[in-house]
């Protein structure tokens, strides 16, 4: 695993933040010491670097929580060290899990696997990259608008994000608290399915956890007879990536063969999702991200001796200072941005606006679902991995990466990508969604496709 | 909808953020883009003004569980003094509050 390591690290792929090869000895020590190995005996994991863990530090991409180290660790990872699975290492990210490229870390950004000049999709680029190169063979990261999904579409991997409330987000720093949930990466869907059923369950230090009978082990069906697919005509517009049709076309045929029946369906508010989650997610990060003012914990800025003078020297400044240069620009576009909508005056015409809208999303999903479709069908994303820098000037156009992902997070719905051939030599990605809690359905349906398609194979 | 440097720097007043005044023309550029990107959710309003308000959507359990007001051990692997700025006996040093400002 050490050597492993290294060598993705001498790779320029800058996809790991933190590993030690005494920690990882310490960690296979505590697997060989268990009196019954558990089900993840001995599997290393990236682990996003918004999840914290004590031996190592945790720096969401920030510098204003460099060096920081947690005083205690998340719930998934007790659940997962208890089932015998390794850290491996933290992951890049961006920062604060903003961003849809993994170009937004204070620590450079995550390239490509297959490609060094694009990139590998975000926020939780560092994971996926690291299973994409078959460093580990599962990572976690986090969704709050399709940051598992989308870089699992570019990198050619499966990503899962379960139900919200599923997951215990206990330990995972807080973006957007309505929309946060710890989702994984697997090179399979079994490997997914596997560190999943492990993470999910209640957990008394998150009150959004729900009571739920735990997730089986997934077991693929021998076919999906009575199987109802819908395919949602707003996510197949008509300037899709030509190769990412191709891709999506050869899924649904090949679900066809495997007997399920196949249906257009109509979710018209979807197309609301982007704008809508670049209202709640920037007001719920907003608020969040409050607690970073050099008080407590993290690196103090202090402003130079110059302008001490002029601005007072006082606490409001020490705040100012360290979180003005604490913040990468994303991050502090968003903060304004979510200061603003929820700003006296502006309350109304945006939060209000977007929660309203927030709900139409949700009961799209709600009809669709309750009129007899067992899972929806889309792309995981409008085109395959872009270039670097491509988008960074625009942060709109950076948000529209997260079109076909961000409705489910939006509607807190169970959702994963899987790779469904490529374009161009660049991975393409199938969306299925489920309804509340119906991961075990998705998971087994993807685990049957994922044996019916060649996932390295050009699509026409 | 436009977004003016003024509404910038109040903002960034309200989140406790310093923003350099070069930063402020690309800044405000941005922050216009990304305003009016979401002022389309407007629009959706006026298309569906008969509708009944809908009900805010949160995702999650039905009803957050009441829990029992107890103290419980925190379970640190080190105390807040090993990762403070500045902690002393007991307590978070910070600088002291400075004259009020206008916001």
């Amino acid at each position: 695993m050490a050597s492993r390591l290294e060598e993705v690290g001498r790779s320029g792929l800058n996809a790991t933040l933190a590993w030690s090869e005494a920690a990882l000895l310490a960690e296979a020590a505590r697997a060989d010491a268990m009196a019954t190995p558990g089900p993840l005996h001995g599997v290393p994991l990236a682990v996003k670097d918004n999840i914290v863990t004590t031996e190592q530090p945790t720096t969401c991409g920030s510098r204003i929580l460099e060096g920081y180290r947690s005083p205690y660790n998340a719930t998934v990872i007790e659940r997962l060290r208890a089932a015998g699975a390794m850290v491996a290492c933290k992951s890049n990210l961006d920062e604060f899990a903003m961003g849809s490229s993994t170009e937004h870390s204070a620590y450079g950004r995550v390239q490509h696997p297959l490609d060094p000049e694009r990139v590998p999709g975000g926020s939780s680029g560092g994971s996926a990259a690291l299973v994409a190169a078959g460093v580990v063979p599962a990572g976690l990261g986090s969704e709050t608008g399709g940051s598992v999904r989308q870089p699992a579409s570019f990198c050619g991997i499966v990503g899962v994000k379960p139900t919200y409330g599923r997951v215990s987000r206990y330990g995972l720093v807080a973006f957007g608290s309505s929309l946060d949930c710890v989702s994984v990466f697997g090179r399979t869907v079994a490997d997914a399915a596997s560190v999943l059923t492990v993470m999910a369950g209640l957990d008394s230090r998150d009150a959004t956890t729900v009571d739920r009978p735990a997730l089986g082990p997934v077991t693929a069906p021998a076919s999906l007879q009575g199987m109802t697919i819908g395919l949602p005509s707003e996510y197949f517009p008509a300037d899709l990536d030509p190769g990412v049709k191709a891709g999506c076309d050869t899924a649904i045929a090949r679900m066809r063969d495997l007997g399920a029946r196949v249906v257009k369906v109509s979710l018209p508010h979807s197309g609301l999702a982007v704008p809508t989650y670049y209202v709640i997610a920037p007001a719920e990060a907003a608020a969040n991200l409050a607690r970073y003012d050099g008080a407590r914990y993290g690196p103090r800025f202090e402003q130079d001796r110059a302008s001490r003078a002029d601005r007072g020297g006082d606490l409001r400044a020490l705040y100012r200072t360290t979180r003005g240069k604490g913040f990468g620009p994303e991050v502090r576009r968003r903060i304004l941005v979510g200061t603003y909508v929820l700003s006296a005056g502006y309350y109304d015409a945006y939060y209000g606006r977007a929660q309203a809208a927030r709900a139409r999303i949700g009961s799209d999903f709600t009809r669709a679902f309750g009129s007899g479709i067992d899972l929806l069908f889309t792309p995981t994303t409008p085109t395959p991995a872009f270039k670097a820098g491509e988008k960074t000037g625009d942060p709109v156009a950076m948000y529209l990466a997260d079109i076909f992902v961000c409705p489910a997070s939006l509607a807190g719905l169970p959702a994963m990508s899987i790779p469904v051939g490529r374009t161009e030599g660049l991975p393409v990605g199938g969306q299925l969604i489920a309804a509340p809690f119906e991961e075990a359905k998705m998971l087994a349906t993807a685990a049957l496709l994922e044996r019916q398609l060649e996932p390295e194979a050009e699509v026409r | 909808m436009s977004v003016t440097a003024k509404d910038v720097e109040h903002v960034a007043r309200l989140a406790e953020l310093a923003v350099e005044p070069g930063e402020l023309p690309e800044l405000t550029a941005q922050m216009d883009r990304i305003v009016g990107f979401v002022a389309q959710l407007g629009a959706d309003r006026a298309d569906e003004a008969d509708e009944a308000v809908v009900e805010r959507y949160v995702p999650g359990p039905e009803a957050t569980p009441l829990r029992e007001d107890v103290v419980r051990p925190a379970d640190l692997a080190f105390p807040p003094a090993a990762i403070a700025p500045e902690f002393v006996e007991g307590f978070f040093v910070v600088p002291k509050l400075g004259p009020m400002e206008e916001s």
